[in-house]
């Protein structure tokens, strides 16, 4: 049992990096939109789609490697310039009032529209670009051997948790979307111009998910259906968390890590199961989630 | 009204006579129903499946065909689901034209249509219907499988296994979350149980079907220190799975054994040592492949048209076509030169043997088919970039399947250390 215990925890660590990374957007994107978007599970696709194509790219004409880090973190910016204000603009706008079910249904559709586009431009085969993988190496640490990669992952991770609530706490920007988020119809009295909040908020989160995305290709590739697979989870998590929690989403993500992790090491056959069984212990304790509450809107 | 009775009459006659159910005319095209993986993960062992449905189509079309009649594939992407891939049966079943089908490649979409060939009674080729289950009953009539089961597959794999590392302790399984992956781990473990009862199972692992990232299944099993992992992941699973596990060293630590572990040779860097098989004996450079001239050229079309090399799943895909053409020369030979029904396809898939590009199948009462299984370990080679399969052993089918209507796995319960003994050795096949 002992000699568990360290890779355990790094091994939960890790698993919650890749998990907030993929949920943080969707959190960030109700907080301000008041809009579940079930299309983020494809941005998230997307942006590991491009980072493997610009990889691959680089790689088929031997520029140096370590451009592949800048890949990783250009695509993201690419995904979110792209689409993030055209969706907002042409489609998310139009939700914006609308019951939740409404809200979902037309976000749904976006998600087999960009899925469908995903196969159109970039195939239905599996692609893999691991270079910053190699670059970084290994440590062993408690008798394992870890990739330096989801050590650097964990940072990120912490760095982006650290980065959001200075986003929101510390800078005008912040402020003006602590005002929408407070008072929409008070904070456009007072001259705030609460659509390019919202085109900046969405595309923040499309950003996030496309980063999400293009920092977990390195290690796992990139597939039809990631989307999918992602979205449940991303569900998942700010649920736990709490919708529109960003530090929710952080300790959602930490819990539904150890709960797989805990899981894969001692009941194996609960490994599919257990995030979800997560979300159902901490919402019949806490309905609306760790963070949530009824009339509090905070972010 | 007489003359309007036999008009009626008359038109009845024309359109029976003119319908496929009476006639045996040749038809127009033949249709075979190809279900495999085009997309998504699965399609890294799909797409050498179809590669090699093309191929082989393509020759038997530029030969004319079979009995005459040009050969149409209708490719069935099995990645919809096994909900759309019964409909597509279906659907295809409907059309007298598509006389056979060719499927599947997932266990559970053949475990979900094959009774569905009993009730259609259409004659069901399953090209890579591995899972033991499948004929279990004995009572099939329209499902057939020339290329072998899951259970020579993997008790190969743990005779092999002791032959090279007889004095191993402790095991570890990461197999797929479905009935192949349970299945393989089943068999195995029971296998190597019975052969070697000290061994203790430390680690099973089952990841969803799909899963792109093992990064803690790796961790798990490398802080469980096993002399050796077993793994039937397959696809790009597979693909992702070495990736991940090579640099963390899980192929110096344990012996690894990777039962599908040829379909990735050509496209991730799998180190020296690892045992790989073929999961039957279509690898493409067996002493056996390598003496038949047609072999030879497929592999050579092959290469030249996909550029790579023809992977197992592609040599299993071809010898279920050839499979195929054997029934129907067989059925017509039988027939007068008639063109036959689906009844005499079946009848004449029975107790078949048909020499394939590898070796040869043999059909039993039970329609499972008996095929040799060839294990090796990856080692390099001077003439490829990749590694092959070196220190080969080829163990005949028939020596390591129950007999018919015996439990597989009380079978299985049955062997002694000593079976090993009486089979072939590592490097005895040259």
């Amino acid at each position: 049992m002992s000699n568990t215990v360290i890779p355990l925890l790094l091994d939960s660590l890790a698993s919650a990096a890749l998990i907030f990374f993929a949920a943080v957007g969707l959190t960030l994107v109700f907080s301000v939109l008041r809009v579940l978007n079930v299309a983020h599970g494809s941005l998230y696709s997307i942006g590991a789609y491009v980072a493997a194509s610009i990889g691959l790219f680089i790689a088929s004409r031997q520029l140096s490697p370590y451009l592949s880090f800048a890949a990783l973190l250009c695509s993201a910016v690419f995904v979110a310039a792209l689409f993030g204000p055209l969706i907002e603009r042409t489609l998310i706008r139009w939700t914006y009032g609308k019951s939740e079910a409404v809200q979902i249904l037309i976000t749904f559709g976006l998600f087999l529209i960009l899925e469908d586009l995903q196969r159109m431009i970039f195939g239905v085969q599996s692609l893999y670009e691991d270079a910053p993988v190699r670059l970084l190496g290994t440590s062993q640490i408690g008798g394992v051997v870890y990739l330096n990669y989801q050590l650097l992952l964990i940072g990120l991770a912490v760095i982006v948790v650290i980065g959001l609530r200075m986003l929101v706490r510390h800078t005008r920007l912040g402020r003006l979307i602590t005002a929408v988020v407070a008072d929409r119809e008070m904070a456009q009295s007072i001259g705030i111009d609460t659509n390019r909040i919202f085109i900046l908020a969405f595309s923040l989160g499309v950003f996030l998910a496309a980063l999400g995305g293009a920092l977990a290709m390195p290690t796992s590739g990139v597939a039809p259906g990631l989307g999918a697979d992602t979205m449940v989870l991303a569900f998942a998590v700010a649920a736990i968390g709490g919708l529109g929690q960003i530090e929710g989403a952080a300790v959602a993500s930490l819990i539904v890590g150890l709960a797989r992790v805990l899981a894969i090491y001692y009941v194996p056959s609960l490994d599919a199961v257990a995030p979800y069984a997560a979300m159902l212990i901490v919402l019949l304790i806490r309905p609306y989630g760790l963070f949530g509450s009824v009339s509090a809107r905070k972010i | 009204m007489r003359l309007k009775t036999c008009l009626a009459v008359l038109a009845l006659t024309v359109g029976l006579a003119s319908s496929p159910v009476a006639a045996q005319e040749r038809p127009s095209s033949l249709g075979l129903g190809i279900f495999t993986f085009t997309s998504g993960p699965a399609a890294a062992y799909g797409m050498p499946g179809k590669n090699a449905a093309d191929l082989i189509i393509d020759d038997i079309n530029a030969k004319g065909g079979i009995g005459g009649v040009p050969v149409t594939p209708i490719y069935v992407d099995e990645a919809q689901g096994a909900q759309g891939v019964i409909a597509e049966y279906r659907r295809l079943a409907g059309d007298a034209k598509n006389q056979i089908m060719v499927a599947a490649l997932s266990s559970a979409n053949c475990l979900a249509l094959a009774p569905l060939a009993e009730q259609l009674q259409v004659p069901t080729v399953g090209w890579n219907c591995d899972t033991h289950q499948l004929l279990i009953d004995g009572k099939s009539k329209y499902m057939f499988r020339p290329n072998g089961n899951t259970i020579p597959e993997f008790i190969a794999y743990a005779i092999y296994l002791l032959d090279r590392k007889p004095d191993i302790k402790t095991v570890a399984i990461i197999d797929p979350d479905y009935a192949f992956g349970h299945d393989a781990a089943n068999i195995f473990t029971a296998a190597l149980k019975a052969m070697k009862p000290d061994i203790q199972i430390v680690a099973e692992l089952f990841p969803k079907l799909g899963s792109p990232n093992f990064q803690t299944e790796i961790s798990r099993l490398t802080a469980a220190r096993p002399d050796v992992v077993f793994s039937n992941l397959w696809g790009a699973d597979l693909e992702n799975f070495v990736r991940q596990a090579s640099p963390r060293g899980l192929f110096t630590s344990s012996q690894v054994i990777l039962a599908l572990g040829e379909t990735v040779l050509q496209r991730v860097p799998l180190p020296e040592g690892v045992i790989v098989g073929v999961l039957g004996d279509g690898w493409w450079m067996s002493p056996d492949a390598k003496a038949n001239s047609e072999t030879v050229k497929f592999v050579q079309t092959y290469k030249a048209r996909f550029g790579e090399y023809p992977v197992f799943p592609s040599i299993k895909m071809a010898n279920a076509l050839i499979y195929v053409k054997a029934a129907y020369k067989t059925a017509m030979q039988k027939n007068g030169g008639k063109w036959p029904t689906r009844d005499e396809l079946a009848e004449a898939m029975k107790g078949s043997t048909v020499a394939t590009l590898t070796g040869t199948t043999q059909t039993r009462a039970d329609n499972d088919g008996l095929v040799d299984q060839i294990v090796g370990v990856t080692v390099k080679s001077p003439d490829q970039v990749f590694p092959v399969i070196g220190d080969m052993v080829r163990y005949k089918g028939d020596s390591l399947m129950p007999q018919t209507g015996q439990d597989p796995i009380a079978w299985i319960s049955t062997l002694k250390p000593e079976f090993v003994k009486t089979l072939p050795k590592p490097g005895s096949y040259k």
